[in-house]
C-alpha cells in the first residue's frame, strides 16, 4: 500500500457529496447559537434577576464540558425522554422517528449558544456606556438603542471572534459521525475503508476543510476591513 | 434504547470513570509539553523572518488551525506510517498513544505559535532596540527583554488553550484510546444506562476543567507577579480594545472545543 496521489482527487470529488450536510450543520448551529447566544449575553449584561445566574451557570457548564459530551447527553437524554413520554401516552411512535441529523442540529446549537454568548457579551461590553446613554437621552426606546446603536458597534468589535467561532463550529461539525450522520468526516471514513486508502481519503477531507477555513478567514478579514473603514478616530 | 433512568448509576459510574482520568491528564500534559515546543520552534522563524523556514512555519500553523482535530487524528494515525515507510522507517508498531499525543501536540503547537508570535509582536519595538543599544546579543535581547514581557500577554491565552485541549482530548477515543470519554461509552454500552454514563462523564469533565482553571489562574498570578496590576488584570481589560495587546488576547476567542 503506497501513496496514490490521483486517489486524493477522486476522494475529494466523492467528499463533495457530503459537503451540504457539513454546511447545513454548521449553518444551523451558528444561526441558532447566534440567536440564543445574543439572548444569553443580553440577560447577563443587563443582570436580569435570577435569569442572569442561570445564564452564567449555563455558559460555565457548556464551556466546561466537551462538545462530544453535549452530543452524547442530548442524544441519550432526548431518546429516553421521548420514548418514556410516547410510551406512557401510547402515541404509537418512538424516538427512532426523529431524524438523526436533528440531534446534531440541537446539540451543536446548544454548544454554539454558550460560546457565541461569550463572543457577543465581550462585544457588548466593548461599546462605550456613553453611547447607550446618549441614545436613551435622544428619546430612543430600548429596542431602538439596541438595534441602531449598540448592536452595530458590538458586532463590529466581535467580528474576529465571530469568525473564529464559525470556524470552530465548522470543525466541530465533524462530530456528527457519533450520531451516524454522514458529513465530510464520516464520508471520508466510508471512502477510506471501501477503497482501503485511509491516508488519501483523510488528506482530501483535510484539504476540503482547510480550504473552507481559509475562505472563512478571508471573509472575516474583508468584513473587518469594511467595518473599520468608518471606525477610525480623529475628525477627518 | 437502554434501560430506564436511574440516578444511582451516575454515582457508581463516577469512580469507574475516574480511573481513566490519569490517562486523559497524561494526554493533556504530553500534548501541552510537545505543543509548547512545536509552537516555539514554529514561531521563531516567523519572528526573525528566516526565508523558507518562515513559509513552512506559516503553512504548518495554517494547516493545523484550518482543519478539524478529528481529521488530523486520522491523518497522522494512518498517514505518518505510510510517509515514513517511503524512507524505510517502520513505526506501525508504536502504541496508538504516541500518535494521539503527537497529533494533539502538533495541533496545540499551531495555536501556541500564533500566541507566541502575537505576544512578542505586541512588545514595543523600542524595548528590543534598547537592549541591542546596551550591547546585548540577539538571544540575550530575546530572553531577557522580549520574552518576559511577552509572557504577560501569552500566559492567559495559553491557559485558555490548555482548557480547550482538555476538552479536545475527548476525541482520542476515535483511535481506540480508553480515556474518559472512551470509557464512558463502553460503560454505557455494557450497562445499557447511556444517559447516566454520559452525565457522569460531563460531571467529571466539569470538575476537572474547574480545578484546572483555578490552577492555571494561580500559575498565571505567580508567573506574572512582577507585572503591574493593571497589566495582569489583562484578560478582561483587553476586550475593551485600544491596546496593543488585543490581537494576542483575541486569538482563539470563541472557538468551541
Amino acid at each position: 500500500m503506497s501513496l496514490d496521489p490521483s486517489f486524493v482527487w477522486e476522494a475529494l470529488l466523492k467528499l463533495l457529496e457530503a459537503l451540504p450536510t457539513t454546511l447545513a450543520i454548521t449553518a444551523v448551529s451558528v444561526g441558532c447559537g447566534f440567536l440564543a447566544g445574543t439572548a444569553i449575553a443580553l440577560v447577563r449584561v443587563w443582570r436580569v434577576p435570577v435569569l442572569h445566574r442561570l445564564a452564567s451557570a449555563w455558559v460555565t457548564v457548556i464551556r466546561g464540558t466537551p462538545m462530544l459530551v453535549h452530543l452524547l447527553v442530548i442524544y441519550a437524554g432526548l431518546t429516553l425522554i421521548v420514548d418514556t413520554v410516547t410510551g406512557r401516552l401510547g402515541l404509537g411512535w418512538n424516538s427512532a422517528r426523529i431524524p438523526m441529523i436533528g440531534f446534531a442540529y440541537l446539540s451543536f446549537s446548544v454548544t454554539a449558544s454558550a460560546y457565541c454568548s461569550e463572543v457577543i457579551r465581550s462585544g457588548l461590553l466593548a461599546v462605550d456606556r456613553g453611547q447607550r446613554e446618549a441614545a436613551l437621552s435622544l428619546g430612543m426606546t430600548t429596542m431602538q438603542t439596541l438595534r441602531r446603536i449598540i448592536f452595530p458597534q458590538a458586532l463590529a468589535a466581535s467580528v474576529p471572534n465571530l469568525t473564529n467561532f464559525v470556524i470552530g463550529m465548522l470543525h466541530g461539525s465533524t462530530l456528527a459521525f457519533v450520531v451516524s450522520v454522514v458529513d465530510i468526516n464520516a464520508k471520508a471514513e466510508i471512502v477510506a475503508s471501501t477503497n482501503w486508502k485511509f491516508f488519501e481519503a483523510y488528506l482530501a477531507a483535510a484539504i476540503l476543510f482547510w480550504g473552507m477555513t481559509i475562505l472563512l478567514e478571508r471573509a472575516g478579514g474583508a468584513i473587518e476591513r469594511r467595518i473599520s473603514r468608518y471606525r477610525k478616530g480623529g475628525v477627518a | 434504547m437502554g434501560l430506564p433512568f436511574d440516578i444511582a448509576y451516575v454515582f457508581t459510574f463516577i469512580p469507574k470513570l475516574a480511573s481513566t482520568l490519569l490517562l486523559t491528564l497524561g494526554i493533556v500534559a504530553g500534548s501541552l509539553g510537545s505543543g509548547l515546543l512545536f509552537g516555539l520552534i514554529a514561531a521563531l522563524p516567523r519572528l526573525y523572518r528566516i526565508p523558507v523556514l518562515e513559509q513552512i512555519a506559516v503553512a504548518y500553523a495554517s494547516f493545523f488551525r484550518g482543519t478539524p482535530i478529528l481529521i488530523q487524528l486520522f491523518l497522522i494515525y494512518y498517514g505518518l506510517p505510510e510517509l515514513l515507510k517511503m524512507v524505510h522507517i517502520d513505526i506501525t508498531r508504536l502504541p496508538v498513544l504516541v500518535f494521539v499525543i503527537l497529533t494533539y501536540g502538533l495541533h496545540t503547537g499551531a495555536f501556541v505559535s500564533e500566541t507566541i508570535r502575537g505576544a512578542i509582536l505586541a512588545v514595543d519595538r523600542g524595548q528590543v532596540e534598547a537592549a541591542y543599544a546596551l550591547g546585548m546579543t540577539g538571544p540575550q535581547a530575546f530572553l531577557r527583554v522580549a520574552a518576559p514581557q511577552a509572557l504577560a500577554i501569552a500566559v492567559p491565552v495559553l491557559a485558555n488553550q490548555t482548557l480547550a485541549l482538555l476538552k479536545e482530548t475527548s476525541l482520542a477515543f476515535t483511535l481506540g484510546v480508553m480515556e474518559l470519554s472512551g470509557k464512558a461509552q463502553s460503560l454505557a454500552r455494557i450497562t445499557q444506562h447511556f444517559l447516566e454514563a454520559y452525565l457522569a462523564l460531563a460531571l467529571i469533565y466539569l470538575a476537572v476543567a474547574f480545578v484546572l482553571e483555578k490552577l492555571l489562574l494561580a500559575l498565571e498570578r505567580r508567573l506574572l507577579r512582577h507585572e503591574r496590576p493593571e497589566e495582569t488584570a489583562g484578560r478582561f481589560r483587553l476586550l475593551k480594545g485600544l491596546t496593543l495587546r488585543r490581537p494576542a488576547s483575541e486569538m482563539r476567542g470563541g472557538a468551541p472545543s
